[in-house]
């Protein structure tokens, strides 16, 4: 999609990313607290993702961030300037909204000089810029093309160069690909990333679509009722999480009951041995639930004293099976597709532990 | 009025032998309803204009024109008629658009508030209206009390079903709330962006409640005569109570005036319209 020269200007309009850090930052919407003492630090040229359910506020950091949203308290700081108290004009933060949210009276072309413009740059030197930009994104012939005229993803494409062209200091998505269809919304998001690794801009990303945070992000931030739950690596995030909270929302888990056996492993109905995280302080014998990834139990072999197969789904390279154990619970497990005879023409299976245990929680 | 026929039309295609019945007989039926309405539009318009032609006798006379024309009161009240209703245009603007603006971007959920408010013209009688705003700008000096300022600063009320209406829905039509916050991200004050993104995008709304707005100036009687005020209106039934056809004339006169400018801009506007829709987007 991209020439080369292009790629060999990258410097250009490239600038280092600067570091951006939130503070206690608090924002209530009458009386619902959408930021409760919020801290996040990301590094320079850092993709972090904000994610969370609708409603846990990080659409609201990200507008506090952007200078949409004031603080009831709190400060953010870009580089070394507090800009708490920056409008959203003087902050030289690029933004792409959700809805499209290019001007429509203007072209494409005109719209990623908007910036320039209102900065008072010349034709000539705004006419380039919109070119360069036209061209990193790959809709170079269609500058003179209406918003009306462009599909969605084109749409969102302009406005990601409109954002770009002003060389913002942080750039902030707010779902930018949610109004796209499901195959546009993959290559654009790939291509988000590739932009930002070009540039190296500080970037955030709002999403509520965990698929997409573990694909893009170098750090994700998993948000729940207005504060930060855990911040760090998808892989850290999707098999070491902190909390119950993100292990629910990141992935898919069982809850199993299990007995506490010594300090590393732990005694879970149907499955047998688990290993866990030795922080915790249970004693041996007491009662738990233990959450395990669906691909962290294995399947043994067929077993009529075992776990009932309910249902199986194939998902290319695994096998999703849902299982009934005998107290009626139910059970997911994922194996990969070169094991699917396990489960050809059986009607209950034992199970054996694959992987540690995410969480153990008391019961 | 065409519009009516194209919106019928496809379901003749898709639809079974049923519909296509019912247009067999709808097709005539609908071309009975466009011409009685149109009578009933027309008839007496075309009355009116073959009665101010009419001279003694049934002769064909152009004399109401010609005198109506040279009478110094016709160019005086017109004069003074566009002179209200450029100013009513021109307040109502300054005082509705960023109004609604702010509404919409602000507070949102005093939209219907407002709204309400604006329709209270219709409710309160006008007289009513009249009085009230004359009793609270008693105290302003007498550049605007007793000029027809006053006057305009009534129809900036009275009109205001109309042009907050025009105004209002063209708002709606965008996403203005991340219109506006697209180009404050991007640097831009209020002043660029009402410049730049908004008075371009709603163009259409100022263009509307302009007309509206204009043509309630030209043709409001009760509260000019009310104030004493010799607008056209009233110039219209003072000739009226004299010269029956002169009045007619004067009435296609005014007729004219507000309707020319309204067909020239639907037309620019339609074909604007369907210009920038032919081409399709394509990923």
């Amino acid at each position: 999609m991209i020439s080369s020269e292009t790629v060999a200007n990258g410097g250009r309009y490239s600038r280092s990313g600067l570091p951006v850090r939130f503070e206690n930052v608090a924002r209530n919407f009458k009386d619902v607290a959408a930021l409760k003492s919020f801290n996040l630090s990301a590094d320079a040229g850092e993709l972090i993702v904000l994610l969370g359910p609708s409603g846990c506020g990080k659409t609201t950091a990200l507008r506090v961030l952007a200078g949409l949203e004031m603080p009831d308290s709190g400060r953010v700081i870009i580089g070394d300037h507090d800009v708490t108290s920056l409008p959203s004009a003087k902050r030289n933060i690029g933004m792409v909204f959700q809805s499209y949210s290019l001007f429509p009276n203007m072209t494409a072309k005109e719209n990623v000089e908007f910036g320039l413009r209102v900065r008072g740059q010349s034709p000539k030197d705004r006419s380039s810029r919109s070119g360069e930009l036209l061209e990193l994104v790959g809709l170079k012939s269609q500058s003179d093309r209406y918003p009306h005229q462009l599909s969605g993803g084109q749409q969102q494409r302009v406005a990601l160069a409109r954002a770009l062209a002003v060389q913002p200091e942080v750039l902030v998505l707010d779902e930018p690909l949610s109004a796209l269809d499901a195959k546009v919304r993959s290559s654009l998001r790939d291509e988000i990333r590739r932009i930002q690794l070009e540039l190296g801009i500080t970037t955030f990303f709002v999403t509520h679509d965990q698929e997409e945070a573990l694909a893009i992000a170098d750090r994700i931030a998993v948000m729940h009722q207005g504060q930060l739950e855990q911040l760090d690596t998808p892989l850290a995030v999707y098999t070491n999480p902190a909390t119950e909270f993100v292990a629910e929302f990141v992935g898919t888990v069982n809850r199993l009951p299990g007995r506490i056996v010594d300090a590393s492993q732990v005694e879970v109905e149907n499955v047998g041995l688990v290993e866990y995280k030795s922080d915790s302080t249970f004693t041996a014998g007491s009662e738990v639930e233990v959450l395990v990834r669906p691909e962290s139990i294995g399947i043994r072999g067929a077993n009529d004293e075992g776990c009932r197969v309910l249902a199986k789904s194939f998902l290319g390279s695994t096998i999703k099976i849902t299982l009934l154990d005998r107290a009626d619970r139910l059970i997911s497990v994922a194996i990969p597709t070169s094991d699917a005879g396990l489960v050809e023409g059986v009607e209950a299976v034992s199970l054996y532990s694959r992987g540690q245990a995410l969480l153990v929680k008391g019961r | 009025m065409a519009t009516i026929a194209p919106d019928l039309t496809p379901s003749t295609k898709t639809n079974g032998n049923n519909s296509s019945d019912v247009l067999k007989l709808g097709r005539p039926f609908r071309y009975i309803v466009l011409t009685l309405v149109g009578l009933f539009f027309i008839v007496p318009i075309v009355s009116s204009a073959r009665f101010s032609f009419l001279g003694n006798h049934n002769s064909f006379t152009i004399s109401a024109y010609t005198q109506l024309f040279g009478t110094a009161q016709f160019w005086s009240t017109l004069f003074l008629s566009v002179k209200v209703g450029v100013g009513t245009v021109f307040l109502t603007l300054a005082l509705l658009i960023p109004t609604v603006v702010w509404v919409h971007v602000r507070l949102p959920k005093l939209r219907r508030v407002f709204e309400a408010i604006s329709l209270l013209p219709l409710v309160v009688p006008s007289v009513v209206v009249t009085l009230g705003v004359i009793t609270s700008f008693r105290g302003l000096p007498n550049i605007i009390y007793g000029t027809p300022v006053i006057l305009s600063l009534e129809y900036v009320v009275l009109a205001l079903p109309f042009s907050y209406r025009a105004l209002d829905s063209s708002v709606q039509s965008i996403d203005l709330k991340t219109l506006v916050e697209a180009g404050q991200s991007l640097g831009a004050g209020w002043i660029k962006l009402l410049r730049f993104v908004l008075l371009p995008n709603i163009r259409g709304g100022i263009i509307g409640a302009s007309i509206l707005t204009f043509a309630f100036c030209l043709g409001e009687f009760a509260v000019a005569s009310l104030l004493s005020f010799t607008t056209f209106p009233v110039f219209l039934v003072q000739v009226g109570q004299l010269a029956a056809s002169q009045a007619v004339a004067l009435s296609l006169i005014a007729l004219l005036f507000t309707w020319i400018p309204l067909a020239v801009i639907t037309l620019v506007f339609s074909q604007r319209r369907a210009s920038r829709s032919t081409i399709v987007a394509d990923e």
